[in-house]
């Protein structure tokens, strides 16, 4: 028998342990490659057995910590191996089989080691559980729970049996039929929950993030919710996956903005029939040719008055769905259209930004196409990329403050344009050419430019007058002086007092519950939709993006209205790298004009994060100490007092320097020593030149106190030796370092130099 | 020899180092630092310069050395009109056996004391050179070997330097260091006047502390006192230092270096210790290098305080 004798606790660990690792195996042997899968137990078991082999050789503990940090290690090891093969293991699989690995490891070593371990299994055991599928997996539960009730209990009786008997309190507690009983119960209850456990038989996104979400991908993910099946489908047949497809499908699938809108947020109210049939010849009459000329129309104006979005059955497969997909931060506003005339009803756009050629600027071996009023300066500007799938559309989805753009191996300058309202195009085409790949070089603003650079000074033309507005506006900025203060007011008011809702279009006419009568008792129609949102505050985000627009007019700030996509934190791809944006992420925002003539973002709609301004530390301290003036003069006194008794803490943590540092490193214990002396001199006034030897130096600094002198050379000539004489037997004396250290105190050194210089 | 013997042998030299130290102290008062330099110079094998002036003890500290190593001391006293033979010693036609007679001069000593070195000619003065260099003298082609412990103790004027030769930079790098004695303290005059109206006698008979022999031996010694590369290499950093620096005119040659090094040797030694720390060193640095350094202005202390304080010293490891 090779095993060495273990101790009744230390086997009960280790059943515990290697039923909670079971429990995991479990889950994971059905969907995982079998071979990797039993070379990974297989691998566990030996190091297990390794461990409870008799002759470890002489460095027991050694080879006991090291068989540990390997135990721990293999799931790593073997998850990574796995990715590599191409038969990936589940993130939180790899995770829970660590936490087994580990309590494996920790059931074989000493009392404490045993409880942690006692700890992991029994979580891993009921997680493992709780997660499973299958309501068989209850047992696994109950088997756990019924050993560690006896496992308990034994404990107990041991220690009884150690005491001696007066100790012993007598009492009608602990008999047998007690454990039967608690064990019972365990298995009783475990039963009882058995029905329930099916309930729970899904990993909802959230919780065991890794397992796959429903917008992104994992190539491990099992069933899940998301596009997992979809992904691992997509990878086995190329025709299904990405832009190869077929003619057909990509037909039916490629759309333009205003058709995704169409869909997310609804259609455009139409006009009367007779209205648009004016301006049209009698060929245009068939349907299809209608839906064709909406499209068009879609580019130039954008409507705030729709209809309710249509449900659609979505297939759940974010890979092929994508529209564009984005490698850079998430969260975040590619722009395609930007409208600055609003009629009431509709947004138009009258500015002339166009640009036909692009400044050519070579950097860094590619050939960049600048916005040429913008400056490029690497340390403003983030480059990040997108890849056009299947977007029906000239322009170019790309963030705020774009200044350059960059295709690989394109290099003409008639490639690439900016429209009228300032976003980038290819012009020419008819669309940028599916699996284009797109550098987007963007400015990021510091919140200090924003307070710096925004000053209320539209043209008058351009203000808004709408009492409701005004009176709205007036009420959430009262008090308050700075343009960009009352628009984060407006903004935050509108997340926080609005509901975003695309579906409901509440018609008020025939709803006069949510409406004041008017004076005469008939009820005041509300015409626009924008009326209607601030009543019913509830709406889609075209109508949060117009209000904050025009509410930021009201205040003179020059604003327009931008549509495009929002990247989704949440459709993240990890495996890939990317984001992939889905039609239904078509959005709508705004812009406000900073006097350099740039435009920012601003995010009214709530469930969109709002565009990150990352303030300078000057800034935040500014508005820390404006906003909490008292917490600002508490932080300065203690601050201050910090820096009067800088000495203490510089000595507090030198003291505790030495000891630490002597343990960890004791053959270096006299030059550490020497050093927290040093370190201390320097604070009290009297630092020793490079010049000058430690041993004369520390002479010199001691030299009024004959004592400490004394203390100072013994130290002095161990440490010379220790240093510079060739012998073998080097010692490093730890009593005169320590009471040299406990002696010279910064404040006795600032003593001595005073007396000395004196 | 075994352990324990070499130990009683180390401690029986630390014993005698400790009672010429004691000896000459008692003879020259209150100046512990310059009879320990001028013990470990004497430990070191080298010679010694003095720049001071008249009536600080000079000729009485070259006694008592001479007295403590058993030694014979001779004195020359330098004038204008010294010839180089006065030193070294001539043949002389002996007109009754009609043969050269060779009649020593006073380098043929244990200890010589040079008085007022910079008042003889240079032709006198690099008559010294060989004899101090090489222990021998070369008199009408025939080399003469001098004592084993020869040791040449040189004084210098420094006032009135009227009429005086200073002395060539050749020579002055045979010096091991330079030792300005000073006047006593105040303390010790009143002793030094008390001491010398005592009953018992000065230095004159007094014995020998070690024998010629035994102070070979502990030079042999000091030779193999171990110095640890990276002290070495401070070492070399000091004397790059001093070739580099534009205030010094001629730095530190390699024999410089290395009559530094034993110096930093006979320091440790007389520390009762077995390796050179960079404190030896450094405490052995200004009478070594103000001795030999030529600087372009004349205040030699400062540039050499300036240079030791800009090369860092080795630190505990």
């Amino acid at each position: 028998m090779l095993i060495r004798p273990l101790e009744r606790k230390t086997k009960e660990a280790i059943v515990l342990a290697v039923l909670a690792v079971t429990s995991v195996a479990a889950l994971r042997f059905p969907v995982e490659s079998k071979l990797l899968f039993l070379t990974e137990m297989s691998a566990l078991a030996t190091i297990l057995l390794v461990v409870l082999a008799k002759d470890l050789g002489r460095c027991r503990a050694l080879a006991g910590s090291l068989t540990r940090s390997i135990t721990v290690a293999i799931p790593i090891l073997f998850a990574i191996v796995a990715r590599t093969t191409d038969s990936p293991i589940a993130f939180e699989m790899t995770i829970l089989t660590t936490f087994g690995a580990a309590a494996l490891a920790l059931s074989t070593g000493g009392r404490r080691a045993r409880a942690m371990s006692l700890v992991s299994s029994g979580f891993l055991t009921l997680f493992a559980v709780a997660i499973s599928d299958s309501p068989h997996a209850v047992g696994y539960g109950i088997a756990w729970m019924t050993i560690c009730v006896w496992h308990l209990i034994a404990n107990h009786w041991e220690r009884l049996e150690l005491c001696s008997v007066e100790d012993v309190r007598r009492g009608s507690g602990i008999r047998r039929i007690c454990v039967l009983l608690a064990i019972a119960i365990c298995i009783g209850s475990g039963l009882l929950a058995r029905s329930r456990f099916g309930e729970s038989n899904r990993l909802t996104i959230g919780f065991m993030p890794t397992s796959g979400g429903s917008q992104w991908s994992d190539p491990a993910a099992r069933s899940g919710i998301g596009s997992g099946d979809a992904a691992i489908a997509a990878k086995e047949h190329a025709e299904s996956f990405g832009a190869v497809e077929s003619n057909l499908i990509l037909e039916s699938t490629e759309s333009t903005l205003f058709d995704m809108f169409s869909d997310s947020i609804g259609e455009p109210k139409k006009k009367m029939k007779w209205e648009r049939r004016q301006a049209m010849s009698s060929e245009n009459f068939l349907e299809a040719h209608g839906k064709t000329a909406k499209s068009e129309k879609g580019g130039s104006s954008f409507s705030t008055d729709r209809l309710p979005a249509k449900k659609h059955l979505h297939l759940k497969d974010a890979t092929e769905r994508a529209v564009i997909q984005w490698a850079g931060t998430s969260g975040i506003r590619l722009a395609m259209n930007r409208y600055d005339t609003f009629d009431g009803v509709d947004w138009t756009n009258q500015a002339k930004h166009r640009q036909d050629t692009l400044m050519r600027r070579e950097i860094a071996g590619a050939t960049w196409f600048c916005d040429g009023q913008r400056s490029l300066t690497p340390s403003t500007t983030d480059v990040n990329s997108l890849k056009v799938l299947r977007l029906n559309s000239a322009r170019l989805p790309v963030p705020m403050m774009t200044s350059a753009i960059h295709i690989k191996d394109v290099d003409r300058q008639d490639f690439f344009g900016i429209e009228e309202d300032g976003s980038f195009f290819m012009p020419g085409r008819e669309k940028v050419p599916q699996l284009t790949v797109v550098d987007v070089a963007s400015s990021n603003v510091m919140e200090d430019q924003l307070w710096e650079e925004l000053s209320a000074n539209a043209a008058k033309h351009l203000v808004v007058k709408d009492n409701q507005l005004d009176a709205c506006v007036s009420r959430w900025t009262a008090g308050m002086d700075h343009p960009y203060e009352k628009l984060q007011s407006i903004v935050s008011h509108l997340r926080h007092d609005f509901t975003f809702d695309r579906s409901t279009v509440v018609d008020l006419v025939k709803d006069p519950s949510t409406q004041k009568p008017n004076a005469d008792g008939s009820f005041r129609t509300s015409n626009t939709p924008l009326e209607r949102f601030l009543q019913t505050k509830r709406g889609g985000d075209h109508l949060f993006a117009t209000t904050a627009a025009l509410m930021a007019r009201t205040i003179r700030l020059q604003s327009r209205l931008v549509t495009g996509f929002y990247v989704r934190p949440s459709s993240i791809d990890i495996a890939a790298g990317h984001t992939n944006v889905l039609p239904e992420d078509v959005h709508v925002w705004a812009e406000i004009r900073l006097d350099d003539g740039r435009w920012f973002e601003i995010e009214p709609t709530p469930g969109y994060q709002e565009p990150l301004y990352t303030p300078s530390a000057w800034l935040v301290a500014k508005q820390f100490a404006a906003a909490k003036w008292p917490h600002a003069l508490g932080l300065l006194v203690f601050a201050g007092l910090l820096f009067a008794t800088r000495l203490f803490w510089i000595e507090l943590g030198l003291s505790a320097a030495y000891p630490v540092g002597s343990i960890v490193w004791p053959s270096g214990r006299m030059s550490l020593a020497m050093r927290v002396l040093q370190m201390r001199a320097k604070y009290a006034g009297c630092p020793r030149v490079a010049g000058r030897p430690q041993r004369d130096w520390l002479l010199a600094i001691t030299a009024t106190q004959d004592q400490l002198q004394e203390t100072a050379r013994r130290f002095c000539d161990a440490a010379d030796r220790a240093a510079f004489a060739i012998d073998n037997n080097r010692f490093n004396d730890h009593t005169v370092s320590k009471e040299l250290i406990m002696k010279l105190k910064i404040r006795v050194l600032r003593q001595m130099t005073t007396k000395a210089t004196a | 020899m075994n352990m324990l013997e070499q130990s009683a042998k180390v401690n029986r030299v630390a014993e005698t180092l400790e009672a010429m130290r004691c000896r000459l102290n008692s003879v020259l008062l209150g100046k512990t630092e310059a009879v320990d330099l001028v013990v470990a110079c004497l430990l070191a094998k080298g010679h010694l310069l003095m720049d001071d002036l008249p009536g600080t003890g000079k000729t009485t500290l070259a006694k008592a050395i001479a007295a403590c190593v058993g030694g014979n001391l001779s004195r020359v006293q330098c004038t204008p009109d010294l010839l180089p033979s006065d030193v070294t010693g001539f043949n002389l036609f002996n007109q009754k056996t009609r043969e050269f007679e060779f009649h020593s001069g006073p380098v043929f000593s244990d200890v010589l004391l040079a008085d007022e070195l910079n008042r003889t000619t240079p032709r006198t003065q690099s008559a010294l050179l060989e004899a101090m260099a090489e222990r021998q003298v070369t008199i009408d082609a025939v080399p003469y070997k001098l004592s084993e412990t020869f040791f040449v103790i040189a004084t210098q004027n420094p006032i009135d330097s009227h009429g005086a030769y200073p002395l060539p930079e050749a020579q002055l790098d045979r010096f091991t260091i330079k030792l300005k004695i000073g006047y006593p303290d105040r303390a010790s005059q009143i002793d030094i006047l008390e001491a010398a109206s005592r009953a018992e006698g000065s230095s004159e008979g007094m014995s020998a502390v070690l024998s010629l022999d035994e102070l070979a031996q502990i030079q042999e010694q000091v030779r193999t006192i171990t110095v640890h590369p990276r002290v070495r290499e401070y070492m070399v950093d000091l004397v790059e230092a001093t070739r580099e620096n534009a205030a010094i005119q001629l730095g530190v040659s390699p024999r410089g270096m290395l009559l530094w090094q034993r110096m930093a040797q006979a320091w440790a030694r007389l520390q009762d210790r077995n390796f050179v720390t960079p404190s030896d060193v450094l405490h052995v640095a200004r009478p070594v290098l103000s001795v030999r350094l030529l600087t372009t202005n004349d205040d030699v202390d400062a540039v050499i305080d300036r240079l030791l304080d800009t090369v860092p010293a080795p630190e505990y490891q």
